[in-house]
């Protein structure tokens, strides 16, 4: 009898060729709506430069600051936990940089350790809190949601009695460290090619497009790490197993709070990333930076392919997911179509991003 | 155990801290309800403007917003402030259909209020004496002049918040004094996409020559995405509202002017306007008009000042 | 035979409270290399708690473990594992949407790794080869180890989180109700994997509250109930009935028995019966330990 067993598994099994494997894969979803966004804005807004080097660059800014949130979100997600309050920490780690650069003088370096210290904390409170007490961990984070965005206003009202702090450009003039966050990289290869007629030009024949911001760097290297150790690192084993089961991960020998609460660490490290980016591309920080952003950087997961339960879910599906988001919101300002209609594309285009990978991770856990 | 008992006793030190201010009372108490929250640059100025009159009047004045552009919240407030019989109730206006109702219940009950910021068309039918503030379409009329007179025959309009009303009314007047084509661009906060959004703008309709944005928020991104496209300069830039990033693009002429309300009198002089008639039953009546004032190249430096202050 | 060599695991005394609920008091018990050991009794028996208890999850509140004659204290789980006592849990065995490779490394991931330090990295390839391996060395062929477990029927899972037991070198097995949630046909595969545990020299500790899989594979069993053991029996000593019979307690023995005599009628009746199926398992096991390999050659039954 149970020879039959063996005999039926056989039955049950098909050729695992490439094929397969790639429709197994989290991203897939993604990847798959992604070109299908860029076929659709091929032919809607084809001719008006939304594909000029300075144009797919202003939608893969975009995507990169939300890729940089998107990437710690989805990590955590895997590992079955959430982390509301990642757009209020973008706004703390905002003044955290601006205020004793700004207020007290204090050199750029000493603010940016500062607020990677503060966000390290805030990650390690919430993944203790969630992980000691066992509460859902959208509760818990929700509570650091008001209590960072109150701390960045009370903070910032007290010092300064207003709610912006500029005046972090004059600041960081000639900072060695600031081009690290906020500066362009490849600035020759654009004007070389703006001088090739390659690209287009400014009046002054400076190019359109003067070089690529590093957020994108910063997007693409956190992308690719997050990927390796999900793959290829027994942490990343970790983060599926506690996302999956942890009660089984426990059992295993997994460390359980230890890897949940790493990864609080790690998406709050992502938010300051994030912060330090646009505050000091920007110059001046401001109380309400990165309102919603803990949502949208959970929407590019999902549409990356991560499962709202957890242990499923890819690095590289949740950039795709960035893309997606990104690319429509830029998009939409090429295509004359009036903006008010933007977050129902925005909300189609979720849905059927969630309906297609549904579809797909049925099919990939039958086995097919 | 532990934790727990010093979250406990911060507690305690907070709301003692709050209730030590709340003992200071002195004659009259005044409560403010406004639409704009606190960290909003511009009613931090408007709540900067409350603070000093609490001081200088030697009154005690509660602020309260709903967290959220919420009129069913703010409708909640209004009605506990009447509650709480006040000796002055001083309100915006957004919306007179959802807050009328507890408005001319304030004003059944006897409690003097004062309109402030939007409302200047409505507060008089729900009995209100006193409104001060500035009408948004004719500032975003007198903007839209201004612009025409530099030159603009195409523009765009910045709009972070549609559906906003005032909002919406400020670009309307701004079209309407331009007399020419507006586009409305709708943007969120964010000061990446806002600039990005105006660059794609500009790469699908390179012939225009006006930006106005609707607040700093927007003012800001606004500048950097121009500089980028070697346009600062070329295009008129123009905004409602101040900020000190704003104040120096006025001074160093790389923005045409900026609308100013001068919110700061909106918080304060509803302030005084109740107090001294708690005092001695004074109030002026009909539209305080706080703005619109043009901030230009001309009286930047000036204001630079004030705005570090938060007056401004 | 078995008894006459030191014991591998024993446990003297074992008493667990939590709070003023007695769960475990005064237990002893000792598992030999090669041998099945079935740990019976009712729901709140305290079986899980023993288990739980040797398994590194609990810490005792009076009494002591030897391994191999020397006193023990597990810290943890790892700490149990790192022994060579692994426990096999009924549904808490698996990660689901994980693959099957991931699986069987799962917190043993230094096994298959590569590399120090930054760039030490999982070498998936040597993962899958592994995997692939141990499990047709048990008759189960997966042709992708990389798909995910969920692909696998509850039988295959249990024996895929007990053949990953064995090769990380576990001396003791514990199996927490293996059996309870699966078909007869599912049983029998997971039955059959326990002989074979047992045939490679292993200590088994069987927990069930299925006498007829217990008596199918079981050298010795220890009953418990309310926390309590009611003896250790060695299976000449001891019949099924009576096992049962323990089992359910003194005080319903009443209404038992008349149940009990139902259900011996049926079982001489009925050949197609759960207990005849039984029989055969435990009549080809018979077969298989006095062949002595039977399996490990090709992992196919002959």
């Amino acid at each position: 009898m149970a020879s039959s067993t063996i005999a039926e598994r056989d039955e049950r099994l098909r050729p695992s060729g490439v094929v397969r494997r790639l429709f197994g894969r989290p991203e897939l979803g993604a990847v798959a709506g992604y070109l299908l966004v860029l076929l659709f804005f091929a032919v809607v807004a084809r001719g008006t430069g939304m594909f000029s080097a300075a144009g797919i660059l202003s939608f893969l800014e975009v995507s990169a600051q939300l890729g940089i949130v998107a990437v710690g979100a989805a990590l955590l997600m895997i590992g079955g936990e959430f982390d509301l309050s990642v757009g209020s920490m973008i706004g703390f780690a905002g003044i955290v940089v601006a205020l004793p650069a700004v207020e007290w003088g204090w050199p750029l370096w000493l603010c940016i350790l500062l607020a990677f210290t503060v966000a390290l904390l805030v990650g390690w409170v919430n993944g203790m809190i969630v992980s000691r007490t066992g509460l859902p961990s959208f509760v818990v984070t929700l509570g650091g949601l008001f209590v960072l965005r109150g701390l960045t206003l009370g903070i910032t009202r007290a010092l300064t009695g207003r709610t912006q702090i500029p005046g972090l450009r004059a600041q960081l003039e000639g900072d060695w460290l600031a081009p690290l966050f906020a500066g362009e990289v490849g600035t020759g290869i654009m004007q070389w090619l703006g001088e090739m007629g390659w690209i287009a030009t400014r009046p002054d024949g400076l190019p359109l497009a003067s070089g690529i911001p590093v957020s994108i760097l910063w997007w693409l290297l956190l992308t690719a790490l997050a990927t390796w150790v999900l793959l290829r690192t027994r942490i990343g084993n970790w983060i599926f197993a506690c996302g999956g089961d942890p009660a089984a991960a426990r059992n295993l020998g997994v460390p359980v709070a230890k890897v949940k609460t790493g990864l609080f660490m790690f998406t709050a490290v992502c938010a300051t990333i994030f912060a330090l980016v646009q505050t000091l591309s920007v110059g001046s920080a401001d109380v309400l930076r990165g309102q919603l952003k803990e949502f949208e950087a959970i929407i590019a997961a999902v549409i990356g392919g991560c499962l709202l339960t957890g242990g499923y879910g890819s690095a590289i599906g949740a950039t795709f997911g960035a893309l997606i988001f990104g690319t429509v919101q830029m998009g939409i300002f090429y295509t004359g179509v009036n903006t008010d209609w933007f977050k129902v594309f925005l909300g189609v285009m979720l849905l059927v991003a969630v309906l297609f990978n549904n579809y797909v991770r049925r099919k990939a856990t039958e086995g097919r | 155990m532990r934790r727990l008992s010093v979250l406990a006793a911060a507690a305690a030190v907070a709301f003692g801290l709050a209730a030590a201010e709340a003992e200071a009372a002195r004659d009259a108490r005044i409560v403010v309800v406004t639409h704009g929250q606190a960290a909003d640059p511009f009613w931090s100025v408007v709540k900067n403007g409350v603070d000093a009159a609490q001081k200088d009047m030697g009154v005690t004045v509660e602020y309260r917003a709903p967290e959220t552009f919420d009129m069913v919240r703010m409708a909640q407030l209004i009605d506990a402030a009447v509650a709480s019989k006040p000796d002055g109730l001083a309100v915006s206006l957004p919306d007179a259909d959802a807050l009328g109702p507890a408005i001319k219940k304030a004003v059944a009950a006897g409690i003097p209020v004062v309109s402030l910021n939007s409302g200047s068309d409505v507060f008089d039918s729900l009995g209100i004496r006193v409104h001060v503030g500035q009408t948004e379409y004719e500032a975003g009329l007198g903007g839209g002049k201004r612009m025409r007179e530099a030159g603009v025959v195409k523009a765009v309009c910045v709009n972070q918040e549609v559906g906003n009303v005032a909002l919406d009314l400020r670009c309307k007047g701004f079209a309407d004094g331009l007399g020419a084509q507006v586009t409305v661009l709708a943007v969120s906060m964010d000061p990446t996409e806002i600039a990005n959004a105006i660059k794609a703008h500009f790469a699908n309709s390179p012939d225009t020559q006006g930006v106005l944005t609707l607040g700093p928020t927007a003012a800001e991104p606004a500048l950097g995405a121009l500089e980028e496209l070697g346009l600062l300069g070329k295009v008129q830039l123009a905004t409602f509202d101040l900020s000190p990033v704003v104040l120096e693009a006025l001074a160093d002429g790389k923005m045409l002017f900026a609308i100013d309300q001068q919110q700061y009198l909106q918080g304060y002089l509803p302030v005084v306007f109740l107090a001294l008639n708690a005092r001695y039953g004074l109030m002026p009546a009909g539209v305080v008009m706080t703005g619109p004032g043009f901030v230009t190249r001309e009286n930047a430096v000036q204001v630079i000042e004030l705005s570090k202050q938060g007056i401004r | 035979m078995m008894r006459s060599r030191p014991p591998l695991v024993e446990v003297e005394n074992l008493s667990k409270r939590f709070g003023t609920v007695v769960a475990l008091s005064g237990v002893s018990m000792r598992v030999f290399p090669g041998e099945v050991h079935c740990l019976l009794g009712d729901n709140g028996a305290g079986k899980s708690t023993l288990i739980k208890i040797l398994s590194g999850v609990h810490r005792p509140s009076a009494g002591r473990i030897l391994l191999d004659g020397q006193e023990v204290v597990f810290h943890s789980p790892r700490d149990a594992l790192d022994r060579g006592i692994a426990t096999v849990y009924q549904d808490l065995a698996m990660i689901p949407l994980m693959s099957i490779a991931r699986n069987f490394f799962m917190g043993r991931e230094h096994v298959v790794t590569r590399g120090r330090g930054l760039l030490a990295r999982l070498d998936m390839r040597r993962a899958n080869a592994i995997a692939r391996e141990e499990l047709a060395r048990i008759g189960i062929d997966v042709r992708d180890p990389a798909q995910a477990v969920g692909t696998l029927s509850g039988g295959e899972r249990q024996c895929v989180a007990i053949a990953r037991a064995v090769y990380f070198g576990a001396r003791v097995l514990i199996l927490d109700e293996p059996t309870s949630a699966l078909g007869v046909k599912q049983a029998s595969v997971v039955l059959r994997y326990i002989a074979q545990a047992r045939a490679r020299n292993l200590g088994v500790i069987f927990i069930t509250h299925n006498v007829h899989h217990a008596w199918a594979v079981g050298n010795v069993f220890t009953v418990l109930n309310r926390g309590r053991t009611l003896g250790t029996f060695g299976k000449d000593e001891i019949t099924r009935e009576q096992l049962l019979t323990m089992m359910a307690g003194g005080r319903e023995l009443e209404e038992l028995s008349a149940e009990l005599e139902e259900f011996a009628r049926a079982d001489a009746a009925r050949a197609i019966d759960v207990a005849a199926e039984e029989k055969e398992v435990a009549a080809t096991l018979r077969r298989e330990v006095a062949f002595g390999s039977g399996f490990s050659d090709d992992g196919r039954r002959p």
